[in-house]
């Protein structure tokens, strides 16, 4: 997941109604208005520099070389986020479940749109007309609410470009070629969120969600690309899975030196009170003994007077 | 001619020594143990919480049977020192009414 940006709850003076003129909700969409925890921004927008408003740009899918001036990266931020606080959370989702990102249930409308603009995919099947309109507006292309999904998909292919598209064409097809190498099956599974955030260590855990194909990731990121994200996941997975059997086998470890401690404060006590006993059970031996020799001498000197 | 008692007075060094000993063996296991725990770095600090929740989770249950039978031994030892006293008191009574009887048959003897 990607980090919060440094100023989230500008967002929370914004209304869930429209914004922008580009943004218009329909009516009949129930307006949910998002409740932010109160927290004070650490620094205003237009007191970073340039360089971290390029960086939060970029993070919102805006095209910083577009924007020179601090001002204008500013006001397009500013823009950006009265539309992103005026999409439909569920249209939102519905993009994350096509793209299946790993994402919690309970991510903001920022975040997920920050997840989103990171798709580069541009396959539409199984998306919903509500999140093609979002994905189009998040691309910064203009459409209606009303318009049809052909009409959607075809902006969002024109907004592509030529030569972006001839690459991808391009990496498609050795994406194709690479997954029939390797023999890669394209099963698919259910879309799951991850857990939700800040939820209790007791809650179920839900499974991650099926990574993307090598040939899906060679498309999106090239061959290179594709296949040493594919090594860095495959080494991630690996060095995560021994973490977890290291980690596994000090917790057995622990518990086992535990174990053994408390068995051997059990036992060492135990003897402590034995020898105790022993001491006590000779002391009271003694006293009788001494009491009946002085009963005895007590006996005799009775009988000698 | 002294009226000794070497029982007695073997009894009372014995109870003394062994006393004294064992007090000053006990003293200085919890001086040292005290000198051990009382640290300021963070291992003792931390060997001082493990001991406190080991203690805490001392099972009772399992000593309790020798804990009761040592409690009663202390109790059978303190009757057993009380009936010394008395049997003691008994004693020096006999003896001071018989040095009694001496000396006034003595007296009547001189008159």
């Amino acid at each position: 997941m990607s980090s919060a940006p440094s100023n989230i709850p500008e967002t929370k003076m914004l209304p869930g109604g429209p914004a922008s003129p580009s943004a218009s909700v329909p009516q009949s969409a129930p307006t949910t208005l998002e409740v932010l925890p109160a927290r004070t921004p650490a620094r205003q927008l237009h007191e970073l520099p340039k360089d971290e408003l390029k960086t939060l740009a970029e993070e919102f899918g805006l095209d910083p070389s577009r924007l020179q001036s601090p001002q204008h990266l500013v006001a397009a931020l500013h823009e950006r986020r009265q539309l992103i606080a005026s999409m439909d959370r569920e249209a939102l989702l519905d993009i994350i479940k096509w793209a299946r990102r790993p994402v919690p249930l309970n991510a903001s409308k920022e975040q997920l749109a920050q997840e989103i603009v990171r798709i580069r995919s541009m396959r539409f099947d199984g998306l919903s007309q509500r999140g093609l309109v979002a994905l189009a507006k998040l691309r910064s292309i203009s459409v209606i609410e009303n318009d049809a999904v052909p009409i959607l998909v075809k902006k969002l292919r024109k907004q592509e470009g030529f030569f972006a598209r001839l690459n991808r064409r391009r990496r498609s097809m050795l994406g194709t070629l690479v997954s029939n190498i390797i023999g890669e099956d394209e099963k698919s599974s259910d879309y799951q969120f991850l857990p939700p955030q800040d939820a209790d260590a007791e809650a179920p855990k839900a499974t991650p969600p099926r990574p993307a194909t090598i040939k899906e990731e060679i498309e999106e990121s090239g061959l290179f690309g594709g296949i040493a994200g594919r090594i860095k996941k495959s080494a991630d997975t690996y060095v995560n899975q021994k973490l977890d059997e290291i980690e596994a086998r000090i917790d057995r470890k622990l518990d086992e030196i535990d174990r053994r401690l408390g068995e051997w404060r059990d036992k060492e006590i135990a003897n402590r009170i034995r020898i105790l006993k022993i001491t006590l059970w000779a002391s009271v031996i003694v006293g009788v003994v001494s009491l009946l020799y002085s009963y005895i001498v007590h006996l005799i000197s009775l009988w000698r007077s | 001619m002294p009226d000794i008692d070497f029982f007695a007075f073997f009894r009372f060094w014995l109870a003394t020594i062994v006393t004294i000993y064992a007090s000053v063996i006990t003293l200085q296991s919890f001086r040292s143990w005290y000198f051990w725990l009382a640290g300021n770095d963070k291992y003792s600090s931390l060997l001082r919480r493990y001991l406190l929740v080991h203690g805490l989770r001392l099972r009772f249950k399992t000593f309790w049977g020798d804990v009761l039978i040592c409690g009663l031994l202390c109790i059978a030892f303190f009757i057993i020192w009380h009936a010394q006293i008395v049997l003691n008191d008994a004693n020096d009574t006999l003896k001071s009414s018989k040095t009694d009887t001496t000396h006034v048959q003595r007296a009547v003897q001189h008159s």
